[in-house]
């Protein structure tokens, strides 16, 4: 018998606590020797004795009532050695290889699939048995059969990946698998158990399918390990961080590669964490390359290389309708833009009389300094470009409050004007989170308001922004295939502070992602991740691996809508859209090289042991290999406590009585 | 305050257990009890302690010279021999009960040792009136047995023999009864010291064949203060000292019932003794011990 929690054990050391009460009310009565006892009242002795029995009838029962409920916490579970229950000709083995980048070390790849082999020798002739492997996903190497052939065929075959293993999921998806197979079933499991493949929770480790989990751990015997950790690219510089972990006095040569092209080198010595910078780096326009290696002879080789893309695109440009060229508009928008290194805009004013508006339908979006300020040939213009499919981003400045209807948006202004006044500022009341430009926004309240343009809410109109007064501060407009996004205060920093907050920023970033369409997307994946492709026309795009082969059949190209990503390196994604370059590199926690403990391991077993397999006749006919006794020693718990109230009455009554 | 009264103070004195205990010799003791009874006993108007006249007679050869009356040869120029009542004593056994329930009592002294007090100063007593003096210690059975005699050194093996009595184990009256009355074989009396802790009818079937066979018996009931009137604050568990069995008794009990129990008990003992022409005597530890001397000549008186 053995227990699935033994800690709780440690609580049966309260059944001392009615002992020693026990042995206060019996030392209760002062023991003192006497002549004789010929004259003393003879059913004293009697009451005294049978209290005593009473006594020792009701300790009994109390101590047993808190062993038992230790022992029901404890979980204790008997294993049955009947004949032919989990025997090992009986039993169908599944044997589960760990594939996942951890591997990789040194030569335990190499000595798992020894072991692997070795289960499948060690296997009775006729037991059924099936080979599987495992990294993100559960990999079926070999079919369920007693033909060894076959499955050293398999054990030979399987090879190991840049992928992460974790063990709840993997032993989630196992036990689906072992739910499919005869019971009982026994689990033989080769990993080098890392400990970073731990779940959350130990208990996603059990299995209700498995009947017996047999771990075979392949020693990893750590010694010394490089990993680049991570390589960030600024505007002109990349920094890389390296790890070493291990012994001490190793050195290492950090490469740098642009393109394939050896750009950069440094060298690195001694444990701990690294950053090295990197400056000049001859950028090649568009998507380039970066590729960071360590050459060094450490014993975890997949995790010595650092894949990353670096974008040198010009940036796209944005006209600015202004009635000023050098006003504070402009540079207030620039500065947003480059704040944000994502957003790859450059502001192009256009003065309001001067420009050539007929190229404006070259842009996808534009913005109004102020919108009361265009004259009436220019909002024809606009509105034409906004029926179109054209975005505009406005603001209300000074002119706007000077007229009773804004152009373009056709919005009526409020004789008052403009609200508020100079000793006087509003803050945000209202925003509405659930907009793609303000979902992921804060910091509104912050702004000072101290004048706005009190306009006419009209039909068809989305009030983003209200003020404390209730007065629109942003709202959206669809006029035709466009949309106008209105701010009812201006951009130069009198009517309102909005410019000078770190809402702004953000505010601009997003309302450009917004009014340009152009996605946020992700070049730096972890393996295992899912690439999204989008369809648009039917199509969703090409992706080549690293290894230079095409993923996606022709049929795919039209059906898949994502990409799984599985070897570590640059995938190159053709889409409708355009096409772009995605790094991908390996889970850094595969890295490490800290394994479960015995204790834990053990544990893990105990919990496997414990339950009992489930499912088919043939499980019913092979009774389950273990048995949880906690069940009946519940009900004999409250049978105890049941036995003990009614004891301790009839004990309490006689003192009760005068 | 005379001489005479300073030493019948120091003879009071000495009589008492508590200052009797300490003194380990029980030799000491027990001439020392003796001796100041005595004091005491030739001032009272009721009691006279000699040897007292009762005839003269024709010396004849194998009398004791000792014995002649040398005034009345003076006068007569003829031997006679002066009798006294004394003589027609012939000796005294003392059976002291060594049982466990002996054992209990105190401080300052057990009962075993007042009882043992008792013994001594019982067989000085009697050997000082030429009394054949004897012993024995029982409890279930005979443990130690002195026959009666007058002989020189006799007095001093008694006392040995009952200093070295011990309480153990129970108490049994008809076996050492028996065995006792297999061994005497002359009439005399018998001082029965114990706090008979037993059953009456069971007592009695030991003591009935000494009256039988014609012993005067004198029954020296022991008992501690304890014993009679017990100061039980609380409930408690008594422990029999013979059996070892354990009664939980109140102090209501010990204070009403257990006392009237107590008294019956004795009076039960008494009337027993009475029926078979015994004596009974109830000596408490804390008397002194002038009063069971006393109880015990008057007894002695009462059987000439």
């Amino acid at each position: 018998m053995s227990f699935l929690a033994p800690l709780f054990l440690l609580a049966a050391l309260a059944a001392g606590l009615p002992i020693w009460l026990h042995r206060l009310q019996t030392q209760s009565a002062d023991r003192r020797p006497f002549s004789s006892t010929m004259l003393l009242e003879t059913t004293e002795q009697r009451v005294h004795v049978k209290r005593k029995l009473k006594y020792l009838i009701l300790l009994t029962f109390r101590v047993a009532v808190l062993l038992l409920l230790a022992l029901v916490f404890a979980k204790p579970i008997w294993t049955r050695a009947l004949p032919g229950t989990l025997s090992e000709a009986s039993a169908t083995h599944l044997v589960l290889i760990d594939t996942s980048a951890s591997m990789q070390r040194k030569d335990a790849f190499d000595r798992a699939i020894d072991a692997a082999r070795a289960v499948v020798e060690s296997i009775p002739n006729g037991a059924l048995l099936q080979v599987v492997s495992a990294d993100d996903r559960i990999h079926v190497a070999s079919e369920l059969s007693a033909d060894k052939a076959a499955h050293r065929a398999a054990v030979a075959a399987i090879e190991a990946s840049a992928l992460r293993l974790d063990f709840g999921r993997a032993m989630a998806a196992v036990d689906r698998l072992a739910g499919d197979l005869p019971a009982p079933v026994k689990l033989h499991f080769v990993s080098d158990f890392q400990d970073s493949g731990m779940p959350v929770r130990f208990a996603d480790l059990a299995g209700t399918n498995t009947g017996e989990l047999i771990p075979h751990r392949i020693d990893t015997d750590a010694r010394f390990n490089w990993q680049v950790e991570y390589a960030e690219s600024t505007i002109s510089d990349v920094d890389v961080g390296v790890l070493g972990v291990g012994e001490s006095a190793r050195v290492g040569r950090v490469l740098l590669r642009l393109n394939d092209d050896l750009v950069g080198q440094e060298e690195v010595a001694g444990t701990g964490r690294s950053v090295l910078r990197f400056s000049d780096l001859p950028l090649a326009p568009g998507d380039n390359r970066l590729t960071v290696t360590i050459a060094a002879d450490d014993d975890l080789a997949i995790d010595n290389a650092w894949y990353g893309v670096i974008e040198n695109t010009p940036p796209a440009p944005i006209p600015l309708i202004t009635a000023s060229g050098g006003g504070l508009a402009a540079t207030y928008l620039e500065a947003a833009l480059r704040a944000d290194p994502g957003a790859n805009y450059r502001v192009e004013p256009m003065l309001i009389g001067d420009a050539d508006f007929r190229t404006l339908a070259r842009y996808r979006w534009a913005l109004i300094d102020d919108l009361g300020s265009i004259g009436s040939e220019l909002e024809t213009t606009l509105a034409a470009f906004v029926e179109n499919g054209g975005n505009l981003l406005t603001f209300a400045g000074h002119g706007s409050g000077t007229i009773g209807q804004l152009p373009v948006s056709r919005h009526r202004v409020q004789p008052a004007a403009v609200g508020a006044s100079d000793n006087e500022f509003l803050r945000v009341g209202q925003i509405d989170t659930g907009h793609p430009i303000l979902a992921e926004i804060e910091g509104w309240q912050q702004v000072n308001v101290t004048q706005n343009l009190v306009i006419d809410v009209q039909d068809g109109d989305e009030v983003l922004i209200r003020l404390e007064d209730g007065t629109p501060f942003l709202l959206e407009r669809r006029l035709g295939q466009g949309r106008l996004l209105l701010l009812t205060s201006g951009l130069d920093n009198q009517w309102n502070d909005l410019p000078l907050r770190p809402v702004f920023v953000s505010f601009i970033v997003e309302a450009a992602r917004y009014l340009s369409g152009v996605e946020r997307s992700s070049k730096s994946y972890t393996t295992g991740n899912a690439l999204p492709l989008s369809l648009i026309g039917g199509v969703s795009g090409q992706v080549v691996d690293p290894d230079g082969t095409t993923i996606l059949s022709l049929a795919d190209t039209t059906r898949e809508q994502q990409v799984r990503l599985e070897q570590a390196g640059f995938y190159e994604v053709y889409t409708p859209q355009g096409d772009y370059l995605v790094a991908v590199n390996m889970d850094p926690r595969e890295s490490r090289a800290d394994t479960i403990t015995a204790e834990t391991l053990d544990r893990w077993v105990a919990s496997m042991a414990g339950q009992a397999p489930r499912g088919s006749a043939a499980a019913l006919q092979n009774a389950p290999a273990t048995v949880e006794l906690w069940h009946a020693l519940l009900f004999i718990l409250v049978l105890l406590v049941i036995g003990e109230s009614m004891l301790g009455n009839l004990y309490l009554r006689p003192r009760a009585e005068p | 305050m005379s001489v005479m009264q300073a030493s019948q103070a120091t003879a009071r004195e000495l009589l008492r257990p508590e200052v009797l205990a300490r003194i380990k010799n029980l030799d000491l003791v027990a001439r020392s009890v003796v001796e100041g009874f005595l004091i005491g006993l030739h001032r009272s108007p009721t009691f006279g302690f000699s040897q007292e006249f009762a005839e003269y007679r024709a010396y004849a050869e194998g009398d004791d010279p000792r014995f002649i009356d040398w005034n009345v040869f003076a006068r007569t120029e003829r031997t006679y021999i002066k009798r006294f009542l004394g003589d027609t004593n012939s000796h005294l056994m003392i059976l002291t009960d060594a049982s466990a329930s002996m054992g209990f009592g105190g401080p300052p002294v057990s009962k075993l040792r007042y009882a043992q007090f008792l013994a001594a100063s019982l067989a000085y007593l009697a050997t000082r009136q030429h009394d054949a003096v004897g012993c024995m210690i029982f409890d279930e059975q005979v443990r130690d047995y002195r026959a009666p005699s007058t002989r020189a050194g006799r007095l001093q093996s008694v006392l040995h023999c009952i200093d070295s009595a011990e309480a153990r184990t129970g108490t049994k009256f008809d076996k050492p009864f028996a065995k006792f009355r297999e061994r005497i074989t002359r009439r005399g009396l018998v001082a029965v010291i114990s706090d008979f802790y037993c059953d009456t009818e069971n007592l009695l079937a030991g003591v009935r064949p000494l009256a039988w066979q014609g012993q005067d018996v004198v029954l020296f009931q022991l008992l501690d203060d304890q014993e009679l009137a017990p100061d039980v604050g609380s409930n408690v568990l008594l422990e029999d000292l013979e059996t070892g069995d354990a009664v939980e008794v109140t102090p209501t009990f010990m204070q009403e019932a257990y006392p009237e129990r107590m008294r019956a008990h004795i009076d039960s003992l008494a009337n027993a003794a009475a029926g078979i022409g015994a004596d009974h005597v109830l000596v408490k530890t804390s008397d002194s011990l002038d009063q069971a001397l006393r109880n015990y000549l008057l007894f002695r008186q009462r059987r000439k």
